[in-house]
């Protein structure tokens, strides 16, 4: 078995003359949390969806737990659990009934799928909606239910399309209070979301996506602690005293750029993000009879960190070589869905 | 499955109107011919009025139900969380149908009752009028399998197309039920006293269990990942039933006219699937067949999913089905009639497949690309024949003689000569077939080297 709970190598989609999936590579280890950002139509759900079975790439292969996804498609449905980004409910069915049909498309019999119904149910709380029919609830308690189902077989890896979206900010802190559950118990789980801030909060890498090819892989404090798109890093500075004496002062140094005044003090930029030119500025602060109380480095935003992620490549485009030639175009392969939307 | 579209489909307004309009209306109709029968015919007329509405309801609302059994779940994205669990594709597809036929069960049981109480009012052909039952039942379980399997389709248009043929055929059938000497003279054939129905019966299940199946494994197809393959079961079930056909029509049959029907039957359904499958050949498929050296090779060439291969499958039936027509060739026959038919028939399978591959029509919408223009082929040459018919000078329909069913029609009609309309037909289907075997090729070959780049990807 692979050392990666998933591993995608060289993966293409082409959809007609849509290049959705681009060469996309990337390996995620056993219980790790990994989230997938990207803007719309980058190419997040159809790399899910290829991981799930549920789409064919055009080239290149994908592996959950060291199966082929391609080769082995009900093999690796036993291993992933699969939350769409949007998906409608039954009519004339509780809750209670909508896992039970679905514990019993999923193999389980008699008190073995009860049990497991009950476990899952109270897991994802579930049980005050058992009589509800299904197509009533909210976005909140739909997403519960997916949740619930995808828990249904206990799977080792949960793909996870967008499923903070739409939900009001209680529900979202729920949904982020069961994944730190899963997580804790050792699931891998592969999430996208707009949210980055969230992302950042439970995933322990961040995979972004642009155009269909991978742009970033890496942890969330890392992209934190980064440095801006010119290679700066900024400071929050507290001062004991008139607040206008940092911008007076900063306006004197080289290096240092004033960017914004608070209540008791200000945020400055400095042009390099080494410790030692901080330590400089800070020495000189107190030399000018700066009253510092509080000098700290400010992390940045995720969405920040993206968007100089994706400024940075259109900035170095014209300077990197062109990407290696395309396979090319199928036209027998699936180029467009096989259903209307 | 099963279980849970029971659950829903016994919920569903549509199916508790049905019941109990049904109900409410043989138990009116019960009572009051009870009262004021005199006549020896009254219970010839309750036998007409119970199925009557049993047919409405069977063979009109139930399978319409159909019509969203797929697409209900394609366009709510649940069909993705379906086919994630250990549901197959076929199992999907299959619990769908036998829930609707499940309920039209519950129906027909309900009718019993009604036919007993009838059975009291005397005329009654016992085992003709349970055959008919049974057999509106499988004709109910055969459309309904069509209106499951053609749910799946991207094309609003095909679904939508269902009920407005299936509605006018149902409501002809009822008015033929009614008008054409009542249910007694169907009831009566139905009774397997003769050899007529003894052989058409059995003959008439078969086509119904073949359809069924196939309108089912094409709407399995159409949800079930690529990798799986369920095109090559189909045509092999169409080619063991075409050699079936082949052989009891070159040993059994006196009348040749019936050999073309037999093959139109069979053929119908497998040429409009075969010749439009939008099913891209993916390595563990090519891989399965290639575990068989060059005999899974040469297999391949006919049983791959996709047209391409569809088209060499569909010539390898037709060159089937001309065994019984070389082999019933004796002076005896007189007019090479069947034989016209079965070509000008052959060229109206082949002809909407031209168009469509001719113009690379979308893969979503082939399927009914096809059956449009099969159905818009035939309704232009009806109307040419109306047409033609109200004018001297006739020579004017070989103008159209390119659209396949004008020369169906003017072999039927009269005033055409048919050596003229037999040779037409050789050239018009050679025609075709010579267009679609060039584009066939070009795109098995394209296929074939674009499978083994992805393979060899992947290695």
């Amino acid at each position: 078995m692979s050392e990666a709970a998933i591993s995608v190598h060289n993966l293409y989609r082409f959809f007609g003359p849509l290049q959705a999936v681009n060469g996309v590579s990337f390996e995620i280890p056993h219980g790790s949390v990994c989230g997938f950002v990207g803007a719309n139509g980058a190419g997040k759900t159809t790399t899910m969806r290829i991981l799930a079975s549920l789409d064919y790439p055009t080239m290149g292969h994908a592996e959950i737990c060291g199966i082929n996804v391609i080769h082995h498609p009900a093999e690796v449905r036993r291993l992933i659990g699969w939350m769409p980004d949007h998906f409608g409910n039954y009519d004339n069915m509780t809750v209670l009934e909508y896992m039970d049909f679905y514990a019993r498309a999923l193999g389980y019999k008699g008190a073995e799928r009860r049990q497991r119904i009950d476990e899952v149910m109270e897991f994802t709380d579930l049980v005050p909606l058992a009589d509800r029919f299904s197509n009533k609830l909210s976005k909140g308690m739909t997403q519960r239910l997916c949740l619930g189902r995808s828990l249904l077989h206990d799977p080792q890896v949960l793909i996870m399309d967008e499923p903070a979206a739409g939900l009001d900010p209680k529900a979202r802190v729920e949904l982020k209070h069961l994944i730190r559950v899963l997580a804790k118990e050792g699931k891998t789980i592969f999430i996208s979301s707009h949210i980055l801030s969230e992302l950042g909060e439970m995933c322990d890498s961040l995979l972004f996506i642009n155009n269909g090819r991978i742009v970033h892989h890496g942890d969330a404090e890392s992209l934190k602690k980064s440095t801006d798109l010119l290679g700066g890093v900024l400071y929050d500075v507290q001062l004991d005293g008139d607040p206008q004496a940092l911008s007076d002062w900063a306006v004197l140094q080289p290096n240092i750029e004033f960017l914004e005044s608070r209540k008791t003090g200000g945020r400055i930029r400095i042009d390099t993000e080494d410790p030692n030119k901080a330590a400089d500025v800070l020495s000189r602060m107190i030399r000018d009879n700066l009253r510092v109380i509080d000098f700290h480095r400010e992390q940045r935003n995720l969405e920040d960190a993206f968007i100089d992620i994706l400024a940075n490549l259109e900035r170095d485009a014209n300077f990197v070589p062109a990407p290696p030639p395309l396979p090319p175009q199928s036209e027998q392969l699936p180029q467009e869905p096989r259903f209307d939307p | 499955m099963l279980v849970k579209e029971l659950r829903q489909g016994l919920r569903t307004r549509s199916f508790i109107a049905v019941f109990l309009t049904l109900q409410i209306i043989l138990g009116i109709i019960l009572l009051s011919a009870g009262a004021l029968a005199t006549s020896d015919y009254a219970g010839q007329k309750i036998s007409n009025v119970i199925f009557i509405f049993f047919s409405i309801a069977v063979l009109v609302i139930q399978p319409m139900r159909g019509i969203a059994a797929l697409s209900s779940e394609i366009k709510g994205n649940t069909i993705d969380m379906l086919v994630l669990t250990r549901l197959s594709a076929w199992r999907v597809v299959t619990g769908k149908w036998a829930a609707i036929v499940s309920q039209s069960a519950l129906i027909l049981v309900t009718i019993i009752p009604y036919l007993i109480l009838r059975y009291f009012f005397g005329g009654m052909n016992l085992v003709g009028e349970i055959m008919l039952l049974l057999l509106i039942f499988v004709t109910s379980a055969t459309i309904t399998a069509i209106t499951v399997g053609l749910s799946a389709s991207a094309s609003a248009i095909l679904r939508s197309i269902l009920p407005m043929i299936a509605l006018p055929i149902g409501a002809m059938t009822l008015l033929g039920m009614i008008f054409d000497g009542g249910n007694s003279n169907i009831a009566e054939f139905c009774a397997l006293d003769t050899k007529e129905s003894r052989i058409f019966v059995p003959c008439y299940l078969a086509a119904c269990a073949y359809v069924g199946f196939f309108f089912l494994s094409t709407g399995t197809s159409l949800i079930a990942p690529y990798a799986e393959n369920h095109s090559t079961l189909r045509r092999l079930i169409a080619l063991a039933l075409t050699c079936i056909a082949a052989v009891l029509c070159s040993f059994s049959f006196t009348d040749p006219m019936a050999i073309p029907f037999v093959f139109g039957l069979i053929f119908a359904p497998v040429f409009a699937i075969s010749l439009s499958e939008f099913a891209p050949l993916v390595s563990p498929v090519f891989q399965k067949f290639s575990r068989y050296g060059p005999f899974g090779k040469l297999a391949g060439i006919f049983l791959f999913p996709g047209w391409p291969s569809g088209v060499f499958f569909c010539l390898l039936l037709s060159c089937v089905s001309v065994i019984p027509f070389v082999l019933n060739q004796r002076p005896t026959y007189g007019s090479d009639e069947p034989v016209i038919f079965a070509l000008c028939f052959l060229g109206t399978l082949l002809f909407p497949a031209v168009i469509i591959n001719l113009f690379k029509m979308k893969g979503a919408h082939r399927v009914s690309n096809y059956v449009l223009f099969g159905v818009a082929s035939f309704i232009v040459a009806m109307l040419l024949m109306g047409l033609v018919e109200t004018m001297s000078n006739k020579d004017f329909m070989w103008l159209f003689i390119w659209i396949p069913p004008v020369l169906l029609f003017m072999q039927a009609g009269s005033g055409f000569d048919d050596g003229d309309v037999f040779v037409a037909a050789i050239v018009i289907d050679a025609l075709l077939i010579g267009i679609l075997l060039v584009l066939a090729m070009r795109e098995y070959s394209f296929s074939i080297r674009e499978v083994k780049k992805s393979i060899a990807s992947v290695e």
